[in-house]
Order: structure tokens, then C-alpha cells, then sequence
């Protein structure tokens, strides 16, 4: 399954975790460095789960994660500093503008002021919400919020970026915008990691594709390799998605 | 619910009173005794037994005739003014959740019932919130007495729910005429500041006014006035008094002009409420420019950024402040109280005593604002940083936003005793630092809107914030009269080690 020229930007090993039952049971997944990954799975099946793991919101019941060699478990600040964390719900403070928020945000990952400002600057220029940056948040629609966010994770620079559901709630022109700026994100050599329930976003942005139910990676390649498995040729990933996730293959 | 045709006010009412009975069941589900229905277990047990003592004090004074004195109906005056003071505050909140949190008004309105239905049904479920608060409390005693002999007691139960149906009316009235009056974007602000006023304004004018002349209690006080004026005793003040002791004529005013209140608000004010919904659906944004280049804005320091940010949300949010202002003010009868009674404390003392209070008080307040009541748990749970670290910074926080509060007395003491003053210092110190830390080792996740009721979900948090206030303050006023006041005794102190 892991046939990568580059390094490995998250390696997970025997990953569990049960609250009133399994929800992760034993998962192995490798993602190469550079990628747009995205990981699917039915309701329930574990991906958000396995991102806050990865995230350090959660405490796994066994196995390993390591996040560029960084062993996750064992120096959680030092996975996290490289690492960027963005939920579905966006993690904002209505009472700060945009600028003081990127402003606090720098301030957690303890970047150079001068450095971190100008990065503010870019990054509000960049997501179109310069004329917006001294206005409280708490107004802000859904959209203009979760870009606030964005630009809260992608100040601090991190190789890693973690995205649950990126793209809900918003509207085609914000979530187009949000979708250029992770297809920006990957050139710039960053690696993003998405879960959603779009599919289309993830056939057409995805440079691979993962997909996970009963608390195990059930299939992991390029959309051609998930259709080659699963013998749905020249169909659309609705049709290798639903083929590989119904309970005969999830048992198998 | 099955009973009563689907859609109507009355299928709405109840659907309204039961959400009440379901929020006050159901409140502070989180904890282990909670996920076991402790908490219910318990509740209902204090229920029973206060069950029980109403049906001993019941069965006791069951052949006992209850006089009707003077001083019992100027009591019942006192105490309906009190609690139409606080459930009138209860009610504005209740209107504010219903307006602007809650969001079943999309529902409602989207619905074919008339907004006068949907304004009524709301105004009833504000009044049955507000009467089982005080019906847990009066009716297990009252109602027991009043079947064991006495019913004309029952007109307690009459009198609570006039008082719970005018508090109703005049909550939702207050509310409206505050959102027409500032607008939506200032209406939250100013309707907390007004239930914070309307909560606490008829007790602080009971405690305040007596003290110009210094005499005894102020509860005595205002009971020689009051006779002396014929005030509760004679006249339209005289029905609460009537009502509480069973006077038909009372009682049927009394429920009458509850009504009448009620549903006059409830006809008159229905399209003001539904512009209000309306108005309070479009969330305004407060734009201000900082007027300065944006590298100011950021800190290397994890400890200033934390600040800056706590700062700015607690400035920005003028009712919360305006609420922890408020608890300071609650304080100031219990500092009169030990100056000015007749067997007062000495001043250096009361006033240690009190700064250590205040301090305390202050920092546990900031605290729970920067520790529990986080916004974003999970921005600084991913963040490079330990929590010890985040916590160090936070607690840091509340303590220098409450030092400049916690600083007026020891400054003030400074006149009378310097060494006084710094030991002030150093206990309201320990003590603030010893709240904040209960608070942080203590305290649950909330959220900042939910500062008035944040002890609901952390009773030891409380109880050790309040054990802490009692033992350094203690302390701080022993040390005090010690150093200042007698001399003596602390030289008996020392010589006896």
C-alpha cells in the first residue's frame, strides 16, 4: 500500500481507540509528505476519531503515531509546533477581530512578532478578508469564519495541515476559496489531510484517497487504484465508495 | 399533552411548561454523579425531607390558631417585593434566552399559529420556570401546614403565582422596551445590566438606607417604619399580606390583575416581540480600527498574548463585567454590617477581612472566565504548549485583571496600620491565588454566558472558594486586630509560646 517517493508525513501504527465500543480498532495508514489526502468513511466509521489523535485531542488506547518522524506520543509539543488543527466547527472568539485572533494564535506557537504580523498580513490579503481584520468575528458568516480559521492554521507555517470537513456549511464561492487555498497549501509543499462527505471534492482534489469503516483503512491509492480494487472501472468514486464500504467488504 | 387540540395555546403552554420542568430536572448533567441521576437522587431526597419537616411543623401547630399580626403581613409585603425583584431579573433572562438563544422562535413563527399564542405560550413558560424555583423552596412547608389545619395558607400558593405571572409580564415588557430603546446589537448587554440591577436593587436599598442612623438591624429597621406608616397593614400594600393569609377579596385582586398583566403584555406587545426575534436574528458585527500597525498586536510571550486575549474578551463583554462588578456591590451590606452593628468589628479587621473576600471572589470569578469558560478548548489543546503552561498564564491573567480591585483596601488600610496593610496584602495574595487555583483544579468547562449560574456546575469549586475566603480572611483580620488593635494580646500571644 505504501509506495512513496517522499517521506512520510503521518505514519500510524495498530492505532486503537474505544469509547462505549471499538471505534478504532488496529489502524495502519501512511501519508506521504506533499499530498492532498483525503480520508472518507461512512458516518461513524472513525475519521474524525483518528484525527483528533492525530491532533493530540484525544489519548489513543494503543499503537503509534508519528507526524514527520515525530513520535506524537511520546513528544506531543514537538508533533503539534509542525501541525495545524482545523474542525468543523471553526475554534474562534467572537469578541476578537481576525487580526487579534492570528495575533493570539502566533502567540501559542511562539512565533517572531515582526514575522508572524506580516504573515497576518499576507494571509488577510490572501483570503479576502483584509477590509474585515478589525472587525469582531461575531458577525461573520459561517464562511467568513471558517477562512478566519484557516488563516489561524496556516499562520504558524505547519507541514502538516488537518482539516475535518473543511468545506460544510459554505457556499460555492467561499468554499471554492477555501478549496484554492489548500490546492496553495499542497504547492507550497505542505501536506493536507481532508475528510469529507463531498465526494467530488475528493475525486477531484485528492491526490489520494483513504477510506476507513469499522475502525479500519479499507482501501488507500489514487482514485484509479480504488476503482482497479474494487472493479468499478470508469465509474465515479460515489460508486467505489458505496462498492467498498457496504458490511460484506467492511467484514472482509 | 394528548388532551388538548394540537396547535392550540393550550397544547403550546404545556409544551412550554414542560421544557421548564425538563430544564430544571435536567440541570448539570455532566460529572460522574450526574451520569448516575445522583443529582436527581439527591435533589429529590432534600425534597422529601424538607417534605417531611413541613409536615412535623404541619401536625404540630395542626390545633394551633396562626394570628394574623401586623408584623406578619408586613413580612409578607417585604418578602413579595424581594421576590418580585428577583423574579422580575429571572424573568428578563428568561425573555432574553427565549428571544435571541434559544432558537425555537423559527420554529414557532414559521408555524400557522398566531404570534399572540406563540408570545403567551412563551410568557407561561417563563412564569412556570420562575415559580417552580420558589415553589421547591415555599410549598413543601406551606402546603402541608395548610392541609393540616390551616387552608387558608393555600393563598401562598395563590400569591406565588401572581407574583410568578406579573414578574412574566413585566420581564417580557422590560425586555422589549430595552430592544426598542438600544437596538439589537446593545439589547443582551443592557437587558443582563438591568436583570443584574432589578436583582439586587431591593436589597441593596433594605440594607443601605437603615445605616444613616446606625440602629440595629436593618431588618428591624424597616419593620418600625413600615407600621409606623401603616405600611403593609392598610390599604392596596396591605394585599400581599391579605392574600398570603387567605382573604378571598386579596387573593382575587391579587390573581386578577396578574392576569390581566399577562395577557395584556401578551396581546399588546406581540408584534414588538417578533420584531425583536427578527431584529435579534441578524447579528451585528462591531467594527473599530485599531488605529495602530498590526506587529503591535503580537507578542513572542505566551503570557502576554494569553492576557491581551483575556483582556480584550472580558472589556468587550459589558454585562459580564458589569456582573462581576455587581457581586462586589452584593458584598458591601455584609462589610456595613460588621462596621456599623452595634457590636461592630473593628475597622482594620472588617476591612482585611473584607479585601481578602473581595480578592477572592475577584480572582475566582476571572479565573472561571479564563479557565472554564474557554472558548476555543481545542485551539490551545493543539497548540505547542503544556497546559500547565497555558494555565500558569491564565491564572496569571485573573489575577492581575482582580489586582487593582483586590489593592483599594489593603491602600486604604495603609492609613490607619501600614504593617496591617501588608499583611492584607499578602493574605488577600494567598487568598486570591488559593480561589484561583480551586477554580482550576476544580472547576467544569462552560460557557461564558453561563457566568450567573457557573456554581450550578461546580459545587466543590464553589464550596472551596468560599472555605478559602473564610480561612485567609479569618486569618487576615485576626493578624490585623492583632497588630493594630491590641497590642496586648499579641504580646499574651507571643509570651504564652
Amino acid at each position: 500500500m505504501s509506495d512513496f517517493s517522499s517521506p512520510l508525513a503521518l505514519r500510524i501504527r495498530g492505532l486503537a481507540k474505544a469509547f462505549d465500543k471499538p471505534v478504532i480498532a488496529g489502524l495502519d495508514l501512511d501519508i506521504a509528505a506533499g499530498q492532498l489526502y483525503a480520508l472518507l468513511g461512512p458516518n461513524g466509521a472513525g475519521k474524525t476519531t483518528t484525527l483528533r489523535m492525530v491532533a493530540g485531542l484525544a489519548k489513543p488506547d494503543a499503537g503509534s503515531i508519528e507526524i514527520f518522524g515525530v513520535d506524537a506520543r511520546r513528544d506531543p509539543l514537538g508533533a503539534k509546533a509542525i501541525t495545524a488543527w482545523l474542525p468543523d466547527e471553526p475554534m474562534l472568539y467572537d469578541k476578537l477581530s481576525p487580526l487579534e485572533y492570528l495575533a493570539f494564535v502566533a502567540g501559542l506557537w511562539r512565533m517572531d512578532p515582526a514575522h508572524a504580523a506580516q504573515e497576518a498580513d499576507r494571509l488577510l490579503h490572501w483570503l479576502d478578508l483584509w477590509e474585515q481584520r478589525d472587525t469582531r468575528c461575531e458577525g461573520f458568516s459561517r464562511g467568513m469564519q471558517q477562512k478566519v480559521a484557516l488563516a489561524g492554521a496556516l499562520i504558524h507555517d505547519p507541514k502538516l495541515l488537518i482539516l475535518d470537513e473543511p468545506l460544510t456549511g459554505l457556499d460555492a464561492s467561499m468554499a471554492r476559496s477555501v478549496k484554492d487555498a489548500l490546492r496553495s497549501a499542497v504547492d507550497a509543499g505542505k501536506t493536507v489531510i481532508v475528510t469529507t462527505h463531498i465526494l467530488e471534492v475528493a475525486e477531484r482534489m485528492a491526490d489520494r484517497i483513504g477510506i476507513i469503516g469499522g475502525g479500519k483503512l479499507l482501501a488507500a491509492g489514487t482514485l484509479d487504484e480504488l476503482r482497479d480494487r474494487a472493479g468499478t472501472e470508469g465509474m465515479t468514486l460515489e460508486d467505489t465508495f458505496i462498492r467498498l464500504t457496504t458490511p460484506d467488504a467492511v467484514a472482509a | 399533552m394528548r388532551h388538548v387540540p394540537p396547535g392550540s395555546f393550550g397544547w403550546l403552554a404545556l409544551n412550554e411548561v414542560r421544557l421548564a420542568v425538563r430544564a430544571r430536572s435536567s440541570s448539570g448533567r455532566r460529572g460522574l454523579l450526574a451520569r448516575l441521576g445522583a443529582t436527581q437522587v439527591i435533589g429529590w431526597l432534600l425534597i422529601a425531607a424538607w417534605l417531611a419537616i413541613g409536615c412535623l411543623i404541619g401536625w404540630a401547630a395542626r390545633d394551633t390558631a396562626i394570628p394574623v399580626l401586623p408584623e406578619l403581613r408586613i413580612a409578607a409585603l417585604g418578602v413579595s417585593a424581594l421576590m418580585l425583584s428577583f423574579m422580575t431579573a429571572q424573568a428578563v433572562l428568561g425573555s432574553q434566552r427565549s428571544l435571541y438563544d434559544t432558537g425555537d422562535l423559527a420554529l414557532l413563527f414559521s408555524a400557522p399559529i398566531p404570534e399572540s399564542s406563540v408570545l403567551l405560550a412563551k410568557m407561561l413558560g417563563i412564569a412556570a420556570t420562575i415559580a417552580l424555583t420558589y415553589a421547591v423552596l415555599l410549598l413543601p412547608i406551606v402546603v402541608p401546614v395548610a392541609v393540616l389545619g390551616h387552608p387558608q395558607l393555600f393563598g401562598v400558593v395563590a400569591l406565588l403565582v401572581a407574583l410568578a405571572l406579573t414578574a412574566s409580564a413585566l420581564g417580557i415588557a422590560l425586555t422589549l422596551a430595552v430592544a426598542t430603546l438600544v437596538g439589537p446589537r446593545a439589547a443582551r448587554t443592557f437587558g443582563q445590566i438591568l436583570a443584574a440591577l432589578l436583582g439586587g436593587a431591593v436589597f441593596l436599598a433594605s440594607q443601605i438606607y437603615p445605616r444613616a442612623d446606625h440602629k440595629g438591624s436593618a431588618m428591624v429597621a424597616h419593620f418600625e417604619r413600615l407600621r409606623a406608616n401603616g405600611f403593609g397593614t392598610h390599604g392596596l400594600s396591605s394585599l400581599p399580606g391579605r392574600a398570603a393569609f387567605g382573604d378571598p377579596l386579596a387573593i382575587a385582586i391579587l390573581l386578577g390583575v396578574a392576569l390581566l398583566l399577562f395577557a395584556g403584555a401578551g396581546l399588546t406587545l406581540q408584534r414588538l416581540f417578533l420584531s425583536g426575534y427578527q431584529d435579534g436574528g441578524n447579528r451585528l458585527s462591531r467594527s473599530k480600527p485599531t488605529g495602530r500597525a498590526s506587529q503591535r498586536l503580537f507578542h513572542a510571550e505566551l503570557t502576554r498574548s494569553i492576557f491581551a486575549k483575556e483582556w480584550r474578551l472580558l472589556a468587550r463583554d459589558p454585562a459580564l463585567a458589569f456582573q462581576i462588578v455587581m457581586r462586589l456591590i452584593y458584598m458591601a451590606p455584609l462589610v456595613l454590617a460588621m462596621l456599623g452593628s452595634r457590636h461592630a468589628v473593628p475597622v482594620p479587621p472588617a476591612l482585611a477581612f473584607a479585601s481578602v473576600l473581595i480578592a477572592s471572589q475577584l480572582v475566582g470569578s476571572f479565573a472561571w472566565l479564563t479557565v472554564s469558560a474557554e472558548d476555543a478548548p481545542d485551539l490551545l489543546a493543539v497548540a505547542p504548549v503544556s497546559k500547565e503552561q497555558i494555565n500558569r498564564a491564565k491564572l496569571l491573567a485573573a489575577f492581575a485583571m482582580a489586582a487593582p480591585f483586590a489593592l483599594v483596601l489593603p491602600i486604604g488600610l495603609a492609613w490607619q496600620t501600614p504593617l496591617g496593610a501588608l499583611i492584607t496584602v499578602i493574605m488577600t495574595a494567598l487568598g486570591g491565588a488559593g480561589a484561583g487555583y480551586a477554580e482550576l483544579k476544580l472547576g467544569k468547562p462552560s460557557q461564558r454566558s453561563s457566568f450567573a449560574r457557573r456554581r450550578q456546575g461546580g459545587v466543590i469549586a464553589g464550596l472551596a472558594s468560599v472555605a478559602i475566603a473564610v480561612v485567609f480572611g479569618g486569618g487576615a483580620a485576626i493578624a490585623v486586630y492583632l497588630v493594630s488593635g491590641d497590642l496586648g494580646a499579641l504580646r499574651m500571644v507571643v509570651g504564652q509560646r
